[in-house]
């Protein structure tokens, strides 16, 4: 008889909508999260607001994982860390550690949702100096400020005149070995600019790009009202030092519009830096015999067309544990890996 | 104050992780040729130090039994240069070898004019190996340039086939090996990993110094893994080559916005287009760091570097540009904190641009110094001796 | 490049497609072209790196999108008019692409010169020099050659230097510098292994293409050293 609880590993989008989907259908799903709360790196990094639709993050997040807090069906288990897996589908034994204490499960399929985390900036090829100026900060820096809607120099504390941000940072690199792109950070930078704008009207706003990538309706909600009605400058053209200036930075890079070398003043720079997979999910690919991509991302079998399953049966991966993923993917991703961990289950109580 | 929710630079901390380095290590490559039967490789002597390079590895710089691999520019123009780094083997009684079996790399005339090939590159860099290996010593490399090339010169041997045979076959016609060094070492890394015994031994305070440093192009632009990162230096940011040596010294590493840059030797632009070398020089190092820092002295660590910087001064100064900064080798400024002599040792007359305030900075009796000198050059102008030699450089 | 460089002005246009095809074919057989061109998203990270493009109009990134276009037309114009001004600094191997177009333009030079192009000769001129010292001494640059007509714009400092040669140079401590002639002690056997290898990798005959006179020079220089020194070596 196999068992029919679904363990889903991280409490992030993908795994809160995972654990949606599987109680939905009258199955128990049992959700570990290694912090003490959901949300995943939306919550953990503070994110102010979602792109495209600027949504608060808190309240967003809030309604997405109403449906499990409190449901009987769904056993939230937090500061759980997972450290061993044996079995196979429809009788799986999960070994963990809670709070120091040793923990087992006993499930039918496995949801890996342990997403991803940011690129550190020191490990780029270009010389952005993010461990030496105090004014060159993250994405992830940015967000922490505009949840508190403010937007700061750290160097003096005070309003900055003139910003930019400096896009595929960590990602589209080939001497770093992170060739592909991180899809969300044009958008995201652009969102940050409007937050920005809206807080300091008179800042000048520039965006160093090599290309936009806008995909669907994010061109239209984002990149176009930022260019047309905040004034958003956005440069074709790649930074490829910052260094202190008297108390500010300078950017070194090419505006290819006019081609010739550039160096502009700013009061700060917000470094756009992609996506890698978080310890967790390398740990996790490991733990269940997972493969992995030669980035480290969990591979996922189907191509285009089946976007969680994994070589390993009965074992699926949701959202940006896969691959570079915005909140749309993830959420999707998630709901799919529920269904497809409950009919893997149920397929095996199907005479042969 | 508006508390933040983003700490400042100087409480982010930097973890290299060796594991996420993105190249192959290369010795492990070599390695597995020398199994092979390809080539053999020439192992770091002992006594050895180890250093970190960029991705946290380990490389290791050897301090004794090291032949070396002399560089055109300093022995033809600033001689004092190369006389400094073997006067810092000398004071230690360090075994080393000066061939007179040593071509140039050759790296100038390619990168200026590109009338060569990479197989005669490659055999010219071989060549000098070879010699080195059959004496028994370990290449050490005194230029920037040679430096960089053989990296160059070592990773496309590895990774070609087709070269390292032809190499192998010119090799052979010569009665030599295939010989490859198991790390390419730059005399500037042996500064580096000596500083602490330098300073051990140090007579002259340099503690209200300020240098700017200028760290070479082809030491840490080409093969970018392979040059020496220190977590304490510039946080691993940036290479810790020739700061980590000066700050041993107590000196202080003044920053400057232009560090990155090239110093604008260009190669073939210091020889025939010589406004690009003095020009970028002057305005885009030399100001800037006059300008944002004021150092007493710029300190570098290559033979191109040291000459397009020292030498643009002259025209740079015709126009009432902000010029005037010393120019020397962190060999030579490790020499003098030694107590080294700035003439019969340093042979700082060789230099452009005036150092005896520098040098007077530092309490040291310059027209004393300078008499010392021109009496063994009376001496040997009017026959009475032959050379200066290192007893005479002693006294 | 002194002057702006318009590639969509087919400059060459009386040179035949056949022979600007034919070069950039060789630039494409060279072992390193795989790994030192992949493709270009025009991010300008090497321009803005680049000491030359903040003094000529160059421009890696121009050179590195037309190699990538195979745009021959655009390349042969660069091949002649643009590589002499990089300074072979390597700043552009930041490229993230992996690119390197410093090594691009050491590959187009290379084809350059071994075809002989009148750009290339020109470029070189005044350069020879430098490729007599290599041969004749085994270092590239020798103390004798600091004179003032050499380094004019180095002031009055070369002078002294010229005037006190012979002396300073006794008055180095290592053994190996005391020359002046060359820029240290380089034995016999050493340079003749020099000219076998520049002979043996056809290194002598891209000289005698940017430079007959000094291939004559040189071929006579070396033959009569080799000679003397008992090699017994026919060179075809």
């Amino acid at each position: 008889m196999a068992n029919e609880n679904v363990l889903i590993i991280g409490g992030g989008a993908a795994g809160i909508e995972a654990a949606k989907g599987v109680s939905a259908m009258g199955y128990k799903a049992i959700l570990v999260e290694k912090r003490d709360r959901l949300g995943g790196t939306p919550d953990e990094e503070k994110y102010a607001a979602l792109t495209p639709d600027l949504r608060n993050t808190t309240e967003a997040f809030a309604e997405l994982m109403a449906p499990i807090v409190d449901n009987p069906l769904v056993d939230i288990h937090y500061n759980t860390l997972i450290t061993g897996a044996e079995g196979e589908l429809g009788n799986f034994t999960i070994k963990a550690l809670q709070l120091g204490k040793e923990v087992e499960f006993n499930v039918g399929s496995v949801i890996i949702a342990t997403g991803f985390k940011h690129f550190d900036p020191g490990r780029e090829t270009q010389k952005y100096a993010y461990y030496e100026l105090d004014d060159v900060i993250t994405l992830t820096d940015a967000e922490k400020m505009l949840s508190q809607h403010k937007f700061v120099r750290p160097s003096n504390g005070e309003e900055p005149k003139r910003i930019c941000f400096i896009q595929c940072v960590g990602s589209r690199d080939r001497r770093l070995g992170n060739e592909y792109c991180s899809k969300v950070c044009c958008g995201i930078s652009s969102k940050q600019s409007i937050e920005i704008k809206k807080l300091l009207p008179d800042c000048k706003v520039y965006i160093f790009y090599i290309d936009m990538r806008m995909y669907g309706y994010w061109e239209n909600e984002i990149y176009w009202p930022a260019q047309e009605e905040y004034k958003v400058n956005y440069i074709k053209g790649m930074a490829t030092e910052i260094v202190k200036k008297g108390d500010k930075v300078l950017v070194k890079g090419e505006d290819t519009t006019f081609r010739r070398p550039m160096e502009v003043e700013m009061d700060m720079v917000i470094l756009a830096v992609g996506m890698e997979p978080s310890e967790g999910t390398k740990q996790m690919a490991k733990i269940f015999g997972v493969n992995q991509n030669k980035y480290g991302f969990i591979e996922t079998t189907g191509g285009c067309l089946d976007t969680v399953s994994t070589n390993v049966p009965g074992v699926f991966a949701a959202g940006a544990t896969t691959g570079p993923a915005d909140l749309e993917d993830s959420v999707s991703a998630g709901a799919m890996a529920a269904i497809k961990a409950l009919t893997a289950i149920r397929s095996l109580a199907v005479p042969a | 104050m508006i508390h933040l929710p983003v700490v400042k630079a100087n409480e982010r901390v930097f973890k290299i992780t060796p594991e996420e380095a993105p190249t192959h290590d290369l010795r492990d490559e070599l390695f597995q040729l020398e199994k092979e039967g390809e080539l053999e490789v020439i192992r770091v002597p002992e006594p050895y130090m180890e250093v970190k390079t960029k991705y946290g590895r380990t490389k290791k710089i050897p301090l004794e039994k090291t032949w070396h691999h002399k560089s055109c520019g300093q022995c033809g123009h600033i001689p004092g240069y190369s006389t400094s780094i073997f006067w810092l083997n000398r004071a230690f009684g360090l075994d080393y070898y000066d061939p007179t079996d040593q071509t140039s790399c050759t790296a100038w005339n390619y990168y200026a004019s590109a009338t060569s090939n990479p197989e005669a590159q490659a055999a010219v860099a071989i060549r000098n190996f070879a010699s080195a290996h059959e004496v028994g010593y370990f290449p050490l490399i005194h230029c920037g340039t040679s430096f960089g090339h053989y990296k160059e010169v070592r990773h496309a041997l590895v990774h070609q086939h087709d070269l390292r045979r032809k190499v192998r076959d010119i090799m052979k016609k010569l009665g030599k090996k295939l010989v490859i060094p198991e790390e390419i070492v730059h005399y500037s890394e042996w500064v580096l990993a000596m500083r602490d015994r330098i300073a051990e031994r140090q007579v002259i305070d340099m503690s209200h110094i300020t240098a700017t440093v200028h760290p070479a192009c082809h030491y840490h632009k080409l093969i970018e893994e392979d040059a020496v990162y220190e977590s304490e230096i510039y946080g691993a940011q940036r290479t810790a080559i020739v700061t980590a040596s000066l700050q041993a010294l107590g000196i202080n590493v003044a920053d400057y916005s232009s560090w990155f840059d090239c110093c604008g030797f260009g190669f073939r632009h210091i020889l025939v287009s010589r406004d690009f070398s003095r020009s970028f020089s002057v305005q885009r190092k030399i100001e800037v760091m006059k300008e944002e820092a004021n150092p007493d002295i710029v300190v570098t660590h290559d033979t191109g570097c040291v000459t397009t910087l020292d030498q643009s001064q002259v025209a740079g100064k015709a126009h009432n540009m902000k010029v005037g900064l010393p120019v020397m080798a962190d060999s030579q400024v490790a020499a003098l904190a030694m107590g080294a002599h700035p003439y019969k040792v340093l042979q700082l007359h060789w230099h452009n641009t005036d150092n005896k305030p520098f040098l007077r900075k530092l309490g040291i009796d310059v027209d004393k110094k300078w008499a010392e000198f021109q009496a063994e050059c009376d001496l040997i102008k009017a026959g009475k001796k032959e050379y200066l030699t290192w007893e005479d450089a002693e006294k | 490049m002194q002057q702006a460089l318009d590639l969509r002005q087919n400059k060459y246009s009386e040179v035949s497609q056949e022979e600007k095809d034919r070069l950039f074919q060789e630039c494409k057989d060279d072992e390193r072209w795989h790994h030192i061109l992949y493709g270009c998203y025009e991010c300008g990270i090497c321009v803005a790196a680049c000491p030359s493009a903040k003094f000529y109009d160059f421009s890696p990134r121009l050179i590195a999108q037309s190699v990538a276009r195979e745009d021959t037309d655009a390349i042969y114009t660069l091949m002649n008019d643009s590589v002499w001004d990089c300074s072979q600094c390597f700043s552009c191997d930041r490229c993230p692409r992996g690119n390197s177009p410093g090594q691009i333009i050491t590959v187009m030079r290379e084809v350059a010169v071994k075809n002989g192009l009148q750009t290339a000769k020109q470029a070189l001129e005044g350069y020879g020099r430098i490729i007599y010292k290599i041969m004749s001494t085994g270092s590239q640059v020798s103390p004798d050659m600091l004179q003032p007509n050499a380094f004019p714009d180095w002031g009055h400092h070369v002078n002294e230097i010229a005037d006190n040669l012979e002396v300073w140079r006794r008055a180095l401590p290592p053994e190996t510098l005391h020359t002046t002639e060359t820029g240290w002690k380089v034995s016999e056997k050493t340079i003749i292994e020099l000219y076998l290898i520049w002979h043996m990798t056809g290194v002598m005959d891209l000289i005698q293409g940017i430079d007959d006179g000094l291939h004559m020079i040189l071929v006579d220089v070396m033959e009569e050293r080799l000679e003397e020194a008992g090699y017994d070596i026919e060179f075809d």
